[in-house]
């Protein structure tokens, strides 16, 4: 029964990793003049957009999470692998957080002077990969491998 | 395979190299006019600052998590799966670091930037893969 459990948390666990690189991890909302709309500075896995413009050297942070959420569905068959697949995750969260927490303040500091009402934060992305790792590290725990 | 002895061995020698890097810098931008931006493990570092920078400064903790995971690998020499989670864990933060140089070598080579990579990431780099060797076969003597 708990092996089950562990199967399907670790398959909810890569699914939720694999969703969130889809989802905003940060979202900067800017008037670049007073009396505009909003822009929107959107960051995701695969892509970052200014408004309607692509950054073309966005930062693919897709490619390292879904590495680790690879490494987290083969502990499925390898037990050992779910643990070190589960702490790479853990570790590419943790990078990523830092990475956004610092990006977040940088927009905020310089382009407070061009908007006050300016509103940068996390998305929704980095919630759901936060979750990913608490339920694999839940499999890991349900069904240690030793 | 390797024995215990040559594994913890190795494992140090990731934590020694790790600890290496969060001191040195990890990469730098060098602009026309002798302005170099310089980033490494605990903040960033503009040379030659000229009057019109933009606002804001980015002040990374990219060491934070790097140091967690090399206070899990210290952990691992007495107990080994603080070591597999340390090694396996610095390598996730270091995959989301290669995603970060890449996109700001572009950014740089974009707006006519010299990019460099510095050698607190190489010893970053390969304090990681050592470790994770070793931590994988101090996992396997036991096993």
């Amino acid at each position: 029964m708990k092996k089950i459990l562990s199967i399907v948390l670790l398959g909810l666990a890569t699914a939720a990793a694999v969703t969130a690189t889809f989802l905003p991890f940060s979202e900067l909302l800017i008037r670049l003049a007073p009396g505009q709309p909003q822009t929107a500075y959107v960051t995701t896995g695969w892509s970052t957009h200014f408004g309607g413009t692509k950054d073309e050297h966005g930062p693919l942070f897709a490619i390292p999470i879904i590495a680790a959420a690879t490494a987290v569905l083969l502990g499925i068959r390898w037990r050992k692998v779910a643990f070190a697949g589960a702490a790479a995750l853990a570790g590419v969260t943790g990078m990523l957080f830092v990475y956004l927490l610092n990006a977040i303040s940088f927009h905020k500091s310089g382009n407070i002077t061009i908007d006050p009402g300016l509103e940068a934060g996390f998305g929704n992305g980095i919630w759901v990969l936060i979750t990913a790792v608490v339920l694999a590290f839940g499999a890991v725990v349900l069904h240690p491998d030793d | 395979m390797i024995g215990r002895p040559t594994a913890i061995a190795l494992i140090a020698a990731g934590v020694v190299l790790t600890a290496t890097a969060m001191v040195l810098p990890w990469y730098s931008t060098a602009y026309a006019g002798d302005v170099e931006v310089v980033v490494r493990a605990w903040g960033t570092e503009i040379v030659n600052k000229p009057g019109d920078w933009p606002a804001g400064e980015l002040s990374p903790w990219y060491g934070l998590p790097v140091a967690l995971t090399a206070a899990l690998l210290v952990a691992g020499i007495w107990i080994n799966r603080a070591a597999l989670a340390g090694a396996a864990a610095q390598l996730g933060a270091v995959g989301i670091t290669v995603a970060l140089v890449v996109s700001e070598r572009g950014h740089a080579i974009e707006q006519q930037g010299d990019f460099a990579i510095g050698f607190g990431l190489v010893f970053l780099a390969i304090g990681t893969v050592v470790a994770l060797a070793g931590a994988i076969a101090v996992h396997r003597e036991t096993a």
